[in-house]
């Protein structure tokens, strides 16, 4: 019984932490992603200064809701309480 | 489902545990790198030919970003620098190839690789201003020292999940799309991966040049 209970908690867990966890980097990437294209119009010549600092804005603000979903795959596969 | 996700072959030898296929995996990928290199470098010539052609525009851009990240002390890590992206690239890539997987979906390969820029950032910042170095721990003020000493902390441990996570995420993702939808979807995902497996290289790499640029270069404030 206290397993069904475990297994209910480890989906639902997994559930939330992916998408919250998309939640936060849709917005995040969408804000900066934003900002650079705006960058990029106003001056078209340093879009390549632009577009690097973005992706690496990007890898950086998506770190951790790439960490909470290693986190649901986890919960859900490799369950060390399960 | 067929494959554990998250599971290693393990050779025990002498009480420790080793991963075997991603150790396997590491020596394809340094077997790679070596090739690459080897083939671009063979008959260097003024009128590059293809492979002398793709690894002269990879260096040179890495060269201009080592420049503007690190100044121009940091020339002499330009070795460090390029092979670190070449090999993080080649095993990003490695693991969409099937039947392979990447290095670098192993916690331990990202870890180690995190904890080596690291001490690499100390040393070198002890090497170029003595033990003065450790004096901007306690700037601006001596209570700093706490938040200074977290950031420390925090840089190896994002900088190794961030990659292990997507890479992780990237190859998972690959085997559950492959069951769900047969064949359209995980080539879309595969080619997304490549992508993903370029960005993640480039940003380890240029996160480890910033902080050795930020150690070594704060003598004109």
């Amino acid at each position: 019984m206290e397993n069904a209970i475990m297994v209910a908690g480890a989906f639902i867990g997994a559930g939330l932490a992916i998408g919250l966890g998309a939640v936060g980097a849709g917005i995040g990437n969408g804000a900066v992603t934003a900002k650079a294209v705006e960058g990029i119009a106003r001056q078209p010549e340093a879009r390549g200064t632009i577009l690097v600092n973005m992706l690496i804005s990007v890898g950086l603000i998506e770190a951790v809701p790439i960490i909470a979903a290693v986190i649901a795959i986890v919960l859900l596969y490799a369950n060390p309480l399960l | 489902m067929g494959h554990e996700i998250g599971a290693h072959k393990v050779a025990q030898v002498g009480g420790l545990t080793f991963h075997m296929d991603t150790l396997m995996m590491t020596w394809i990928v340094m077997a790679l790198v070596i090739l690459i290199a080897v083939l671009a470098t063979r008959q260097v010539a003024l009128v590059p030919g293809k492979w002398q052609s793709v690894m002269e525009m990879a260096i040179e851009w890495l060269l201009e970003q080592m420049n503007s990240a690190m100044g121009p002390n940091g020339r002499k890590l330009a070795p460090l620098v390029i092979t670190l992206f070449l090999f993080l690239l080649i095993s990003n890539w490695l693991g969409l190839v099937p039947g392979f997987t990447s290095p670098t979906a192993d916690l331990n390969t990202t870890l180690g690789l995190a904890l080596m820029m690291i001490t690499l950032v100390h040393v070198l910042g002890v090497m170029h201003k003595g033990l003065k170095y450790f004096k901007h721990f306690f700037e601006p003020y001596i209570p700093f020292v706490v938040i200074n000493i977290i950031e420390e902390l925090a840089k190896p441990i994002t900088l190794s999940f961030r990659l292990f996570g997507n890479i992780l995420a990237g190859e998972v993702l690959l085997i559950i799309l492959g069951i769900l939808v047969p064949y359209i979807v995980p080539t879309a995902w595969l080619a997304f991966s490549v992508f993903v497996g370029v960005i993640q290289a480039f940003i380890f790499t240029m996160l480890s040049m910033s902080y050795i640029g930020n150690s070594i270069r704060d003598e004109h404030h």
